[in-house]
Parts: C-alpha cells; structure tokens; sequence
C-alpha cells in the first residue's frame, strides 16, 4: 500500500538558524505553505491571505504554528528568510535546508516545485510551485488543505472547523 | 398474496411519458449482456487496434464508457429503474479490476515510447494505480464512486475492495496483488495531481494528456457528492491555473491533447477523436470552453453521409507504422466521439446524423436482444465512405452517444439524485432478458410507471418493486386494465408475479 497524502514529515533550518523538524511542533496544528522568497504574485497573496485568516481566528489559532518551507534554498537563507518574513508576514516562520532537506520535505507534503529559466527574474530563475496550504493536526496528519484559488472566508470556516 | 387490482386506475398520462426505443433498449441489452460474460471472456470485445491495451481498443476505456452509458441512462432515462442497471454496472467494475485491463502498466511503465524515450529507460511496475497510468486508474476510481452515487451502495468504500490480482503459476511466485478502496484510490490521484501543480496525473511516462484527466475529475465530483468536500472544486481550479500556461484551448481553436512534462513542451494533434473525447468529457465541469469550441471544430470534422446522415473522415492514425503488406486500420473512433460530444452538447442534428450513419453504413447487429456495431476490419467503401468498426466504439461509444441527453454527464457531475430519489418506488429486481422502456416515479401521483417491452415468447416473471416499509399494496394497472398477476410483499416491497408477452406499461399507483 502506497502512503499518498501529505505528512508533516521534515528537517530543517528555521530563520532563526535553529533545527526544526516536525517533533519541534508536535502538539500544535501547523499551517504550512511552500514558496521563496522572490515570488513575486502567489507568495505574497497566499501568505497576506493566510495571515489574515489566523488573525480573524484570533485566540482560536493561538495553537497554529504557521510555517513557510521554501522550494528555493539556494537564495533562502535562514537570514533572508527572516528578513523576508519579519517584514512582510510575521506570522510565519521561515524554514530552510539543504536540496536534500528541501527535496525531502517537498516529497512528504507532495509539493510541486520546478526551476524555470525567465530573464526577468532575479538571478534569471523562478520556481513555479504548489498554492496550497496545509493544515495539520498536532500529530502531524493533514487535516484539511486550501488551493490558492480559495477565499479567505471559505479557508477562515474550513480552518475553524478543522481545528474547533 | 393479493389478486389482480380491484379498481380500474387512469392510465393515459403514463402512456405519454418518454419511452426508450428499440436501438435505445438494445443498446443497454448489449452492454448488459457484456457485462455478464464470463470471467476472461471478452467474446466480441477484442479490438483491432494495437494489441497489449495501448490504445483506445484497449478494454478498460470500452468497460468505462459502457458503464458510463449506463449511468447516463439510468439517471436521464430511467431513473426508477436501478435494478436494470445496478448489476452490469457492478459486473463491469469488477472486469475492469481483470489483469487484462492492467497488467499492460508493467510494460508501459517502462517508457521508450515514441513520446516519452527522451526521459530514458524507467523501472518496470505493476502495481497499476500506484504512479502514473491515470488512463487505467482514473476509470477504476470514477466507476467505483459512480456506482456509490448513482446506487448508494458504499461496496468500494470498504477496506480493500478494489482487488488488483495477478496470479501466476511459472514466474513471479505469489502473483502481484494490489489493494485499494474507492477513498484510498482518490487520494493517491488526487496528491499525485496536486504534485503536478493540478496540470494532471501522467498516462505514459512523462505525459499529461487532458482526455485522461478529466475521468478522475469526474471521480473527485463523486467523492464530493458522496461524503462531502471539495476536492472537484480544487481540482478543476488548480486544473484550469495549471493549463494557462499551455492553454486548454491552443490558437489553431484545438483541444491541447498533452504536454511532455519534462520539457513542458505541449502537443496538439488536429485529431476529431481526441478533441472530441476531451469536449464530451470536459462538458461536465467547465461546459463555457466546450460550447464555445464545439461549433468551431464540428465544422471542420464532419461531412455529409448518404441519406442524409453525417460522419467523420478518420484523418489521424496511432504513429505505428504497419508491417510489410499490412494494411493500416484508420480508426472509427473520430465518428463515435464525435456522436458522444453532440450528444452532450445536445447537438441533436449532428446526433441523429451520425447515428444515422453508423445504423446505415457501420455493420449494425444485433445479438441476444442487444444491438451494437459489430467489429469489421475494413476502411472505405467503394464510394470513400467508411465503413470500418471496432468494439470500443461499437459496443460502448456509440450507446454512449445514443443513451446519453443534452448536457447528460453536465447534470449527473451536478448532483442531480435528491434521498428521495433513493426511497421512492423503483423497480429492484427483474430477469435479465426483460427490456425497460419507461422507469419513473411521479411523485405528484404517487405512481410508479413501468413498461416493458415485448420478449420473443410469453411466459412468467417477477418483477421485485422497492417500495417504503409502511407502503400499503398499491392499485395496479396494465396497460389500463386491471393487473391480473399476484402481488406479494417482500423484504424490501413488493413483488409482481405475472405472465408477460407483449409490450406492457404497468402503473402501480399507492
């Protein structure tokens, strides 16, 4: 039998440089979202929308972690990461790796991400990747996921329900 | 035990209701009759396509379809009439579990096709849903929660019942044996989707074809009516973001047909049969783009038959080249798409055309009461039209065409069957050589209208009639005289006891 839904199953680097694997959240939910930092459209929305929804959730999302893996850790560092995030979405922690770090916890979750080529972009690469965001319970099972295509109030009451 | 009805009951509405024709009928009878062949026996199945189930000859898309044709008629034409069609559906799952219809992923899986050897040799696999190969695993799933839907019957949904087995006696001790149900199927499509970014699960090694993605969509639609969800809407929203960067639609105004992943390099082949299996398909959940191509690519597609019937020029054949002195077999399937995608866009002209076409020139038979297009290996007739045949079209597409009604998978991917729909009178249970015409409830009326056609020979049968546990017997009416057979209540109903000859419409009014 073939596991085939995502587990929170990774090890990792977060923005602060500290190791962070799934047992450092065991007995919280977990919001997790992959990206880079350069993303330019789906990051910024995704994260700015998921941001709000855990405010709108006020004490009820005091238990959710919200975590942003990246897909691109050759640019994001522990350090750009934090700065990316300290700035703009402060309710997430940045986690980092190595490619084989990365590529393990991309394969857990079953995320797509590729590396494109594009001469606009800095360092003449994006990576293209999943808008979906995770929702996991305190022992690491997927409880509910949002595509990017969803609105914050339908992610707000799916989120509520799920974590009720 | 009760005789006869003792009141006359007005009849004359039921006999204005639609009623199936003969062609409608025999196309069930034939799918039925299929579905009950033995084991192994895949007696006028067989295609004369590329052997080793590559192609559209394949049997799991000509199971699939035959039991889609089913569910279409069976919701749109005969929705007080599981009993008909529960069985042969259930029977065809169950085929579509056969090795026959997989064990080909062991070679398939392996890649050095003609579109996929730039990804290299890949490791040979049999287990047939696991990775990849969603032309096999997309029917197995979207028939299993179809049959959950349509019948409520949760069989699937237990652990383990979808049994993937390959017994073996000289090699590979032990067989292979991969086990699944109609949830844990869903959920490796559905991650295996979303890991593509929702551009779809690969048939082939490395290729996304849009034709083949939509079943598992319609199985997802499924899931969701069945234990609520919204794992369609997901779907068909990553699936419409994911295809912008390739268009569902390219600028020739044809269907993508499938994008090499590795190089995400798009395909299109200008093939009637491709486009118009992706439009019948796709109508279900995203009819806009449907409606607004169809007319456009008819025009190119079809041509004037004799009589006044229409068809299609077979113009696309596999990239296979023929053996020394063979003779290459062009394809029926452009013309039976063709009917599946008017049928559903409710193209009635084009329909009948076409239909007419196949009832004329493409060796209609008929066989035990049931009637197809029987296979022949030929292409032109001595005018240049086609007259070739193969199973998959002569047994599934075409019934599919003629069974199906306007926006037909459109309202079944809807949600159409209210719990009334489930408690209401119906028939459960009859013989298996007995022909349905007409199977609806008026709830209005409170009257169950049945007809069934003639049989070659009068004789005796039980018809078994799902009726409420408190139901009182009800008035019975033939043909708008009294009903002089038995009537008797049973475990779920009643049951009907009577002789039966000629056409009959029975009325069983509470």
């Amino acid at each position: 039998m073939v596991t085939v839904v995502p587990v929170a199953s990774f090890n990792l680097t977060d923005h602060h440089g500290r190791p962070a694997t799934n047992m450092t959240f065991a007995g919280s939910f977990l919001l997790v979202y992959f990206g880079f930092t350069h993303c330019k459209v789906v990051c910024p929305r995704s994260l700015g929308k998921l941001s709000r929804v855990l405010d709108r959730l006020g004490e009820q999302a005091q238990g959710v972690v919200a975590l942003y893996i990246t897909v691109d850790p050759a640019r994001d560092t522990p350090d750009v990461m934090r700065a990316y995030l300290e700035e703009k979405h402060p309710r997430f922690l940045g986690l980092t790796g190595s490619e084989d770090e990365i590529a393990h916890a991309k394969r857990a979750f079953r995320v797509f991400a590729e590396f494109k080529g594009d001469d606009q972009a800095p360092d003449g690469y994006v990576v293209p990747h999943s808008a979906i965001a995770y929702l996991m319970s305190p022992d690491g099972k997927l409880l509910d996921h949002f595509i990017d295509a969803l609105d914050e109030d339908e992610v707000a009451q799916r989120m509520s329900a799920a974590i009720r | 035990m009760l005789n006869a009805t003792q009141e006359r009951i007005d009849t004359k509405w039921a006999e204005e209701l639609p009623e199936l024709d003969d062609l409608q009928a025999g196309a069930i009878r034939r799918i039925a009759n299929l579905s009950r062949q033995l084991p192994g026996d895949w007696s006028g199945m067989m295609g004369r396509e590329i052997v080793l189930s590559e192609d559209f000859g394949a049997l799991r898309f000509q199971l699939s379809y035959m039991a889609y044709a089913l569910a279409l008629a069976h919701v749109h034409r005969l929705p007080a009439a599981p009993g008909v069609f529960k069985q042969p559906f259930d029977n065809i799952i169950t085929k579509l579990m056969h090795p026959d219809c997989w064990h080909y992923w062991s070679n398939v899986s392996t890649g050095m096709g003609a579109l996929n050897k730039d990804l290299g040799p890949q490791p040979r696999a049999w287990d047939p849903v696991a990775k990849e190969n969603i032309m096999y695993s997309a029917y197995l799933q979207s028939t299993a929660l179809m049959y959950h839907y349509i019948f409520r019957d949760d069989k699937y949904a237990k652990p383990n019942a979808m049994r993937l087995r390959l017994k073996t006696l000289f090699w590979q001790e032990g067989g292979y044996l991969f086990e699944y149900d109609e949830n844990s199927l869903t959920d490796l499509i559905y991650w295996q989707m979303a890991e593509q970014g929702f551009l779809g699960v690969a048939c082939e090694p490395g290729l996304i074809f849009q034709a083949c993605n939509q079943p598992n969509i319609i199985g997802f639609r499924m899931h969701d009516l069945i234990y609520g969800g919204s794992l369609a809407k997901d779907a068909e929203k990553g699936y419409v973001a994911a295809w912008k960067e390739f268009g569902i639609v390219d600028e020739t105004g044809n269907f993508s047909t499938f994008v090499k992943v590795n190089s995400r390099t798009p395909i299109v082949l200008e093939s009637s049969q491709l486009n118009c299996w992706l439009m019948t398909l796709l109508h279900s959940w995203n009819p806009e783009v449907v409606e607004q191509q169809y007319p456009v690519l008819m025009e190119r597609f079809l041509s004037e038959g004799p009589n006044g019937t229409k068809w299609v020029n077979p113009s696309q054949r596999l990239p296979v080249p023929p053996d020394p002195g063979e003779e290459p077999l062009f394809p029926v399937l452009d013309m039976a798409w063709a009917a599946c995608a008017a049928s559903e866009v409710g193209d009635a002209d084009t329909l009948d055309g076409l239909l007419g076409y196949a009832d004329l020139m493409l060796n209609a038979a008929w066989q035990d009461g049931g009637y197809y297009y029987k296979r022949r290996d030929a292409n032109f007739d001595e005018n240049g039209y086609f007259i070739g045949m193969d199973a998959a079209a002569g047994n599934a597409l075409f019934h599919y065409a003629r069974l199906n009604v306007k926006d037909g998978l459109n309202k079944l991917y809807s949600g159409p069957l209210d719990e009334a729909h489930f408690s209401d009178p119906a028939l459960v249970e009859l013989p298996e050589d007995v022909d349905v015409r007409r199977a609806v409830f008026d709830r209005d009326r409170a009257a169950l209208v049945l007809t069934l056609g003639a049989m070659p020979a009068g004789r005796t049968i039980q018809l078994g009639v799902r009726a409420p546990e408190d139901a009182d017997f009800p008035l019975v009416a033939a043909d708008g005289e009294p009903f002089d057979g038995d009537v008797e209540r049973t475990e779920y109903g009643f049951c009907l006891t009577f002789r039966h000859h000629d056409r009959t419409t029975l009325v069983l009014q509470w």
